[in-house]
């Protein structure tokens, strides 16, 4: 699309209300998903029910490839199709939805630096357990990625993926790094999460924003999610104030919504709670 | 006391003491922490210990090749710019070291390496003119092409879209990026109070290259010279802490100037001309003579051959 | 030596290097025997030795069955008949380049008074043959390098690679032909291959890699084709604005089908034929070896073409297919028929008839298209066999319909449904034939009957081709 027309058509997109029947699409929840896709599509979820705005959860196996950035999770919305975190605020903010309009300047770039912060540790290091460390990429993540497909693409496809991966890594710098190291990055990455948390029940005053969403989303995920070790939950547990921080939202974003909605038609994506 | 340690970096110019974000980076942090190098500026990264540059030379631990490791060697070391931050400080300093890699380094790799005007006329130029021969053939585009790779495996992208939308992304993200650290680093001298830290590094390290290198598409430039306070910043970390380097700047410049940049590359433009134009005539002359089309035939053998001749018809008379 | 002189009453051509006499058997005649010729028309004779020399790496019990057939030849027109016909059937092997054939009278101790030698001078290919061609398209250009390796093992196997590089894309096609010896057309082929397609209508990007072996045999009056086939395909969309629905049929798939051709063809030319018959049915069966799709398809091509009137010919042709899902999982867009264009339904645009979402077509799972034509030499031709042999013009009545079915229903309700909503078209144009292989058009179309949703290509639309309704 040209530039102009990208333009017009946010232009339309703001003019339209939230609709009904707006749709989030994600890998396979039970076999398929792995570590890193679940965290961002729980980030997504979790932004959405922030604001209230309702959305419903599909799983295809393909939707790594329906993206149009080639990430999940994407929403479809209208006739719209937005990918990842980042756009999706932007594009709730055209519509007039927004989280952080509380905050100042200050704040506000503190904000984007800890969500940059969540990309470039914490989403790095999934991918890096996951994809680079042989053990579990031999025994959880290969066969959850090519489980939809026959043989022989699932092999193919699982070991395209994971060169993809390891080519990235070694792009940023990341390849030289053992996993202890890995581990270690986390651990950083999750001390200053919970300096700047301190006692606060969210990140900027008592208003939940998108960084809320993030590391909601990411933390959650590396708690709930069974690894062939649990070194990488236990990074996460010795910090109890960001334990005590999921907690809460789980309580009141997801929870408490379910049990309001007597359908349960908003289904979310969520392996076992935290207790 | 240990042998000092060497760090290896590429030569500076522009007023810069390097042209490489890392390179400078990594400088700045060694002179805020005070920490005792010798440094080479090279041109040829094949000299440096580890195949890269930045590098790092130590005694004992070997070499090391990326800025945040040898940024975490200098502070074993005790050379610590970091002492006196607070642990949200710490914690701060790693979100906006973050935001600069994911955000601002993009758009600089696109606007050194892949935006084809910028690449041709400065920075292929620059690397071209101070690689060691034959180095300076093969080495830019070997850079060049890690540079797009590295972007295009940031960005996750299987192809790199048209040039224009790509463009706008990476600079929209970039000139917000520049903007938060201009609102965070408000009116103060360093990020976290009077003396600099490893941010301060870091940001230097990414907003100095911008600041001097004259790039002819300089959209990113207009931006930070909008922006006075981060300007101001990078200006005063050359003034205190490199000031020989900001000094030698204003002489080159000036030489540029005056020569004209077209001037600087004429004699070796002509030169270049009338060498191929010789080249292809002696390439035409030498297929000519030596398919035939054209030969030199000496007097001397003339005679030779009607001697042949003559004697190739008696033998067919005979024959007959 | 003898002189080999011989007037024939056969319309088999004695002319030139090609046929029957070699002109070194001519020697040069003596005066005296100028005035008796002899005529050796009817004369019996016996073939005693048929040899083909030249041989370098083909093997001799290869060739024995395509020459066989020469020594029951019992005067020296059957002689020359038959030789002619085993001269056409080593050429069609496609391992030699040239073929001289050489008659002469048996020597030796053995000779027969009536004897003769036939011989069989080849010329054989070169090992190994490359081409290099560029291409230059909408927006990207093409290197395209091609290796050959004609007769690699001596028995008529033919190995091609083809390799094509491009601006946007790369494809590569690896393929062996096997014969079998005295059999030439019951043969056997194994191709490799990666093709990348990209299809605007529906804002589709598909890449092939493939694998697939294919056994051709002919039985009685018919040719068959066992082919399978393996697939990975990969789906994506073409454009930043496709619609959801194509959307959704992004990602890998692999498909592992065995089908069957079956194919009766009794005209004279592929490429504008006076006469004759066509009839071609094909079945594909998915799933039950392997892959992750599942389906049965059928499709047919019926083509029939008579003389008429003042050297025209009408043409009628009919096409159908449809599709079943096998499994419940429903059919990707990238097995589904298409119909409309310049070379099936004319005066609607490429693909662009039947289902479509926001734009873009997405096929259907049952179609049936068909045609009627008058074809005539172009008016006010002067001479006969110039250029303007090449051009026809043509009037046509084309109709079809494409849509998707429910397969809870019976047949009776596929059909009815088949039979509402036809589309049609009618027109006249000018055909120019390219060789035997393909034609292009220029035509005049008028389209009736269009549905809601069909792009239409009203007035003069061009279309190239190879396989034209």
């Amino acid at each position: 699309m040209s530039l102009a027309a990208e333009a017009f058509v946010s232009q339309i997109a703001a003019a339209e209300p939230w609709p009904e029947n707006a749709m989030l699409y994600q890998p396979l929840r039970e076999d398929q998903i792995l570590l890193s896709d679940c965290a961002s599509s729980l980030a997504v979820q979790a932004y959405l029910r922030m604001l209230g705005l309702p959305v419903r959860v599909h799983c295809r196996a393909n939707a790594e490839y329906m993206s149009p950035s080639g990430k999940v999770p994407f929403i479809h919305v209208g006739n719209q199709v937005v990918s990842e975190l980042g756009p999706i605020v932007q594009f709730t903010r055209a519509k007039g939805h927004s989280l952080s309009d509380g905050l100042d300047d200050v704040q506000r770039a503190e904000m984007k630096a800890y969500m940059e912060l969540v990309n470039n540790m914490l989403l790095t290091a999934e991918l890096y357990i996951q994809w680079c460390d042989e053990n579990t990429a031999a025994e959880i993540t290969r066969p959850r990625y090519s489980s939809p497909y026959s043989w022989p693409l699932n092999h193919i496809l699982a070991y395209q993926k994971q060169w993809e991966v390891r080519r990235k890594m070694n792009a940023i710098g990341w390849a030289g790094k053992s996993l202890e190291q890995v581990y270690e990055d986390v651990s950083q990455c999750c001390q200053a999460l919970s300096q700047r948390l301190g006692t606060q029940p969210f990140f900027f005053n008592k208003q939940p924003t998108e960084l809320d969403a993030l590391v909601f989303g990411h933390l959650f995920t590396i708690l709930t999610t069974r690894l062939t070790t649990d070194e990488l939950s236990e990074k996460v547990k010795s910090y109890s104030n960001l334990l005590s921080f999921c907690r809460r939202i789980e309580q009141t974003y997801f929870e408490s919504q379910d049990r309001d909605s007597q359908s349960g038609a908003s289904d979310y994506s969520k392996g076992p709670s935290l207790m | 006391m240990a042998a000092p340690m060497e760090l290896y970096c590429w030569k500076g110019d522009y007023g810069l003491p390097s042209v490489d974000v890392d390179c400078l980076t990594v400088l700045a942090y060694a002179k805020f922490a005070g920490a005792p190098l010798k440094v080479h500026k090279i041109t040829n990264p094949w000299r440096s210990p580890t195949g890269t540059l930045p590098a790092l030379k130590t005694s004992e631990e070997g070499s090391l090749s990326q800025p945040s490791k040898i940024i975490i060697q200098l502070r074993k070391q005790k050379y610590n710019a970091d002492y006196d931050l607070s642990a949200k400080e710490g914690a701060d300093t790693l979100a906006f070291v973050s935001l600069l890699e994911e955000k601002l380094l993009p758009a600089l790799i696109y606007t050194q390496w892949v935006d084809a005007k910028n690449y041709v006329d400065v920075t292929r130029r620059w690397y071209a003119e101070h690689t060691p021969f034959p180095l300076n053939f093969l080495l830019p585009n070997r850079i060049h092409s890690r540079q797009i790779e590295r972007l295009r495996l940031i960005r996750g992208d299987a192809i790199l879209e048209p040039e224009e939308q790509l463009e706008k992304e990476l600079y929209q993200d970039a000139l917000e990026c520049m903007t938060l650290l201009s609102q965070r680093l408000g009116s103060h001298k360093f990020f976290f109070g009077d003396s600099p830290s490893s941010l301060d590094a870091y940001v230097f390290g990414h907003l100095a290259p911008l600041l001097k290198i004259k790039l002819p598409n300089a959209k990113l430039q207009q931006h930070l010279n909008s922006l006075e306070n981060l300007q101001q910043f990078c200006t005063n970390i050359l003034l205190l802490y490199f000031p020989s380097d900001s000094r030698e700047a204003p002489s080159r410049k000036s030489a540029v100037h005056s020569d004209g940049s077209d001037f600087d590359n004429e004699p070796h433009k002509r030169r270049n001309q009338i060498l191929s134009v010789l080249f292809a005539v002696a390439a035409m002359l030498g297929y000519a003579f030596l398919s035939g089309i054209v030969t030199i035939q000496s007097s001397r053998s003339q005679l030779d051959e009607r001697r042949h001749d003559d004697e190739d018809e008696v033998e067919e008379a005979e024959e007959e | 030596m003898g002189m080999v002189h011989a007037r024939s009453m056969d319309p088999v051509p004695m002319h030139g290097r090609d046929l029957g006499v070699h002109p070194d058997d001519l020697e040069v005649v003596e005066a005296q025997q100028e005035t008796k010729k002899e005529v050796l028309e009817n004369k019996d004779i016996v073939v005693q030795h048929v040899s083909i020399e030249g041989l370098g790496r083909t093997k001799e019990d290869y060739l024995g069955y395509e020459i066989a057939d020469v020594f029951n030849a019992k005067n020296l027109i059957d002689v020359m008949k038959k030789s002619h016909e085993a001269r056409m059937k080593l050429l069609r092997l496609g391992i030699f380049k040239e073929v001289q054939v050489l008659i002469d009278i048996s020597e030796g101790d053995d000779a027969l008074p009536n004897g003769l030698d036939v011989t069989f001078e080849v010329a054989e290919m070169k090992r190994v043959t490359g081409s290099y061609n560029t291409m230059v398209g909408n927006n990207e250009g093409s290197m395209v390098l091609g290796v050959k390796l004609p007769n690699m093992f001596g028995r008529g196997e033919k190995l091609t690679f083809q390799f094509s590089y491009g601006t946007k894309e790369t494809s590569y096609g690896l393929s062996f032909f096997k014969p079998q010896p005295g059999y030439y057309e019951r043969n056997l082929a194994l191709n490799l291959y990666k093709v990348t397609g990209q299809f605007p209508w529906s804002s589709l990007k598909e890449t092939d890699r493939g694998v697939s072996t294919e056994l051709n045999f002919p039985l009685w009056m018919t040719d068959h084709t066992l082919k399978w086939e393996g697939v990975w395909r990969e789906l994506s969309c073409l454009a930043r604005s496709a619609s959801f629905a194509v959307r959704e049929e992004s990602g890998h798939t692999l498909k592992s089908a065995l089908s069957h051709t079956m194919t009766i063809d009794t005209r004279n030319s592929a490429i504008l034929p006076r006469k004759g018959a066509l009839l071609r049915i094909n079945q594909e069966l998915a799933g039950y070896t392997g892959g992750d799709t599942s389906f049965l398809k059928e499709d047919f091509e019926l083509q029939l073409n008579k003389p008429f009137l003042w050297g025209s010919v009408l043409s009628a042709s009919l096409w159908g297919g449809m599709i079943f899902p096998i499994g419940g999982q429903p059919v990707s867009i990238a097995d589904r028929f298409y119909l409309g264009g310049p070379t099936s339904v004319r005066g609607f645009g490429m693909y662009c008839i039947g289902p479509q979402s926001e734009g873009d077509y997405l096929g259907g799972d049952a179609y049936w298209a068909g045609g009627l034509h008058l074809y005539t030499p172009l008016p006010f031709r002067t001479t006969r066999g110039g250029f303007a042999d090449l051009f026809r013009t043509h009037f046509f009545l084309n109709a079809g319909n494409l849509c998707n079915l429910n397969y809870g229903e019976g047949p009776h309700a596929h059909l009815q449904k088949l039979a509402e909503c036809i589309r049609w078209s009618y027109g006249a144009g000018i055909i120019l034939r390219l060789g035997n292989i393909a034609r292009l058009e220029l035509n005049y179309c008028i389209p009736m009957g269009v549905q809601s949703g069909d792009r239409i290509c009203d007035g003069v639309q061009f279309g190239a081709g190879i396989r034209f309704l």
